[in-house]
């Protein structure tokens, strides 16, 4: 037995050295700072005196805290509004270029080109396109409409983020949607029309159901990005006006800086299971047939 | 994996992220200066000079000059520091012993990389650091007692008397001095006088005399009725909205610093007359998602505004056709004239290993003759009484007509005030600029949004 044992373990020698530099990467980069930002999260700790063990009160005094609970909305707010916009758009972008239309590359190109373009240089220049004098009221007052100073209002300034984050991300979806598009056997088309489908029955019966894995790719990977958005509001609104566009991550960021790293490791957790549990519900749902 | 990684990346990547900056001061550069001891600036001057006359440093026999090298980490700006390749050269000459690493930091990104570096133990020597961070830095211990290094003297003088009495009380805490202030910030009105003259339009000296100008200089450009060009920039957040507040004789919080105290008649009024400034157009509200205000300089949306030295340089580098135009004054006050006071501060941290040179680098840095670089070349107001009397801080300026604007700064240094330094200043000062918004946008009444301040501020203070 104990031969038998050791012979497999030497057969598998080569196999272990190959994966101990990631299995090394992954414990050093990855397990140890989990482990220890979950220790953290249950103390209250600066960075320079030793940390004191607290249990879960960090975590009691965030999710009984109207403005965290208000962060968290927002966050909620930013996701949906972008989950709900962001694939659509990248899909039916996606389903126009898969015609045979003509400069398809140019227009693929052009779609994907802002999520090239770094998200605080974006940022950046929709800030300014948002200023109370900036060009989006301009074009508005040449219809004779009124715009208003997007980024300072509380009840447009969030919008306004998240049509910045859609216009910067939607091309990557358009580009993933399309690559998929693309591997669904013509046959299948030509078949549903045999059967007498129009355009909506061969898009419901026959592409829909072929994008199922990347739907669930999208927004996984969506969700994941949306949950931590943090550039975009830096860059335009600092959390601002009032709290209104203040996000999970932002406060994080902020709460490190005020050397709490108790509660920013707490609100690390609090994201990561918020995130596990999102993910886990959306791979079911893509399991599901 | 990528799911269950991402939080604890994006935390390591907060401790990469965030940043800030700031300065201010007082006393006439054309009247002796007193510092906060007492003593004639001038004869700290004096006997500044005459320490450092005495030339390179001979080591005294206490002092350990077995070699090392510091590092130093600098938001000035690589082409703004003070401390230039020449003056680190003559300071390692004098000391020897001493290098000096200088490393270029974004003032944005500073105070994250700096909390990161003192969490993992591997902070620099010496850290320039904005006031409005030390409350926050020094209630966690982070930083060494320069009070305790120094045996209470600098350049053979005391402290106490190279300082005045704001920047000498912003610098302790406790029983200790937590930094050493090497600019400061104090806010005074900037206007452009050629606006007023054109409209027959005295300087400014009280808020009734701010809105008249700002109505008589404000103008509707486009013609839609919205007065939209020659606005006074109403700046929501806590160092501009203390200014009036202080102005207006109150305070920010109780004087055993245990509640807030500035939701009472004093704040609200002092928030009302700004918001009067918004509501009628020719205050033009200006947050952090406006953008920075020289693009509204040089389009002449704005032509007052209150701020601190360091805009002098955003003004002859932003807006460099307007010479000639702007000035600068006291703050219009209602009952006394007020300001906050914050700057730059030279700090050690506690865990730097090699404290005592890096006391001599702080030193030398705030040498008269080295302080004023911080005027020449960084823009900034220079923190030590004796740089505030040197030569090139009295002459008159071009850009501003011919005025001697550190006249008018050093002047709003004496009623200036710092922030309170308690360990939850930061949760006060973000719950004031968050409350500022929604009343400044008229969402809610002054006393609502200061209430609602002052309910956060509390709960912080509790804690």
């Amino acid at each position: 037995m104990a031969r038998t044992i050791a012979k497999r373990f030497r057969a598998g020698v080569p196999g272990y050295v190959l994966v101990a530099p990631a299995v090394l990467v992954t414990v050093v980069f990855l397990v140890i700072p989990m482990i220890q930002t979950g220790y953290w999260s249950l103390t209250v700790y600066n960075g320079v005196k030793p940390p004191q063990f607290v249990g879960l009160q960090n975590y009691i005094d965030l999710l009984t805290d109207p403005r965290f609970l208000r962060i968290i909305q927002n966050t909620v707010f930013f996701v949906v509004m972008g989950m709900a916009i962001g694939p659509v758009l990248g899909l039916a972008s996606a389903v126009l270029l898969n015609q045979s239309v003509r400069l398809r590359a140019l227009f693929r190109t052009t779609f994907f080109l802002p999520t090239m373009v770094s998200l605080v240089a974006v940022a950046t220049v929709w800030k300014m396109l948002y200023q109370d004098q900036g060009m989006i009221n301009q074009v508005l007052a040449t219809f004779g409409l009124s715009g208003t100073d997007w980024l300072n209002d509380p009840t447009t300034a969030l919008p306004a983020v998240v049509v910045t984050s859609i216009w910067q991300g939607f091309g990557f979806e358009t580009v993933v949607f399309l690559a998929a598009l693309q591997s669904i056997p013509r046959e299948f088309y030509d078949a549903a029309r045999v059967d007498g489908a129009g355009a909506w029955a061969q898009f419901r019966h026959v592409t829909l159901p072929g994008l199922r894995y990347t739907i669930v790719f999208v927004y996984v990977v969506g969700i994941i990005g949306s949950f931590q958005v943090f550039d975009q509001v830096f860059v335009m609104t600092q959390g601002r006006p009032g709290i209104s566009t203040r996000t999970m991550v932002y406060e994080l960021v902020e709460q490190f800086q005020n050397l709490r790293l108790g509660t920013a490791s707490a609100i690390a957790y609090i994201l990561l299971i918020i995130l596990a549990v999102m993910s886990y519900i959306q791979i079911r749902l893509g399991e599901g047939d | 994996m990528s799911r269950l990684t991402r939080p604890v990346i994006l935390l390591a990547a907060a401790v990469l992220a965030a940043g800030a900056c700031g300065s201010a001061a007082t006393q006439s550069p054309t009247s002796p200066v007193t510092s906060a001891s007492g003593a004639p600036a001038t004869a700290t001057a004096a006997a500044t000079a005459a320490a450092t006359a005495a030339g390179p440093a001979t080591p005294e026999a206490s002092i350990d000059t077995t070699p090392v090298t510091l590092t130093v980490w600098d938001y000035y700006g690589k082409d703004t520091t003070p401390f230039t390749p020449d003056a680190i050269a003559a300071f390692q000459k004098e000391y020897p012993w001493i290098t000096v690493d200088r490393q270029d930091l974004d003032w944005d990104t500073f105070i994250q990389k700096f909390n990161t570096a003192v969490a993992s133990g591997q902070s620099p020597d010496v850290a320039t650091l904005d006031m409005t961070w030390i409350p926050t830095l020094a209630s966690n211990d982070v930083l060494a007692d320069i009070k305790t290094l120094s045996g209470g003297a600098m350049n053979g003088k005391p402290i106490a008397d190279q300082y005045a009495a704001g920047p000498l009380e912003a610098m302790t805490y406790g029983d200790k001095y937590v930094t050493a202030m090497s600019d400061f910030d104090a806010y005074v009105l900037y206007y452009r006088a050629d606006l007023l003259e054109k409209a027959g339009i005295a300087v400014p000296k009280t808020w009734d005399d701010l809105r008249a100008a700002a109505k008589a200089i404000a103008k509707d450009a486009n013609g839609d009725g919205k007065l939209d060009k020659y606005r006074y920039a109403v700046r929501p957040n806590t160092f501009h909205f203390s200014q009036f507040l202080f102005q207006n004789g109150g305070s920010l919080l109780t004087p055993d610093n245990t509640k807030a105290a500035f939701n009472g008649p004093e704040g609200v009024s002092a928030l009302e007359f700004n918001q009067s400034l918004v509501a009628d157009g020719s205050g033009l509200y200006w947050s952090d998602a406006s953008g920075d205000l020289p693009p509204a300089l040089a389009d002449e949306r704005v032509a007052m505004f209150s701020d601190g030295p360091y805009y002098m340089g955003l003004l002859k580098s932003g807006v460099p056709d307007q010479a000639g135009k702007w000035r600068v004054a006291i703050a219009p006050y209602s009952k006394q004239p007020g300001s906050y006071l914050g700057g730059t501060g030279l700090s050690i941290p506690a865990s730097s290993a090699h404290q005592a040179a890096a006391w001599k680098f702080v030193e030398y840095f705030l040498r008269p003759e080295q302080q004023t670089l911080v005027y020449t070349v960084a823009g900034a107001m220079p923190a030590t009484t004796a740089a505030l009397q040197g030569p090139d801080l009295t002459k008159p300026d071009p850009y501003f007509g011919g005025q001697i604007p550190s006249v008018e700064f050093l002047e709003t240094l004496k009623t200036s005030t710092h922030f309170p330094y308690v360990s939850a200043w930061s949760d006060i000062d973000t719950a004031i600029g968050e409350n500022l918004d929604a009343a400044l946008v008229g969402k809610v009444t002054a006393q609502k949004a200061l209430d609602d301040a002052a309910a956060a501020a509390d709960a912080a203070l509790a804690k």
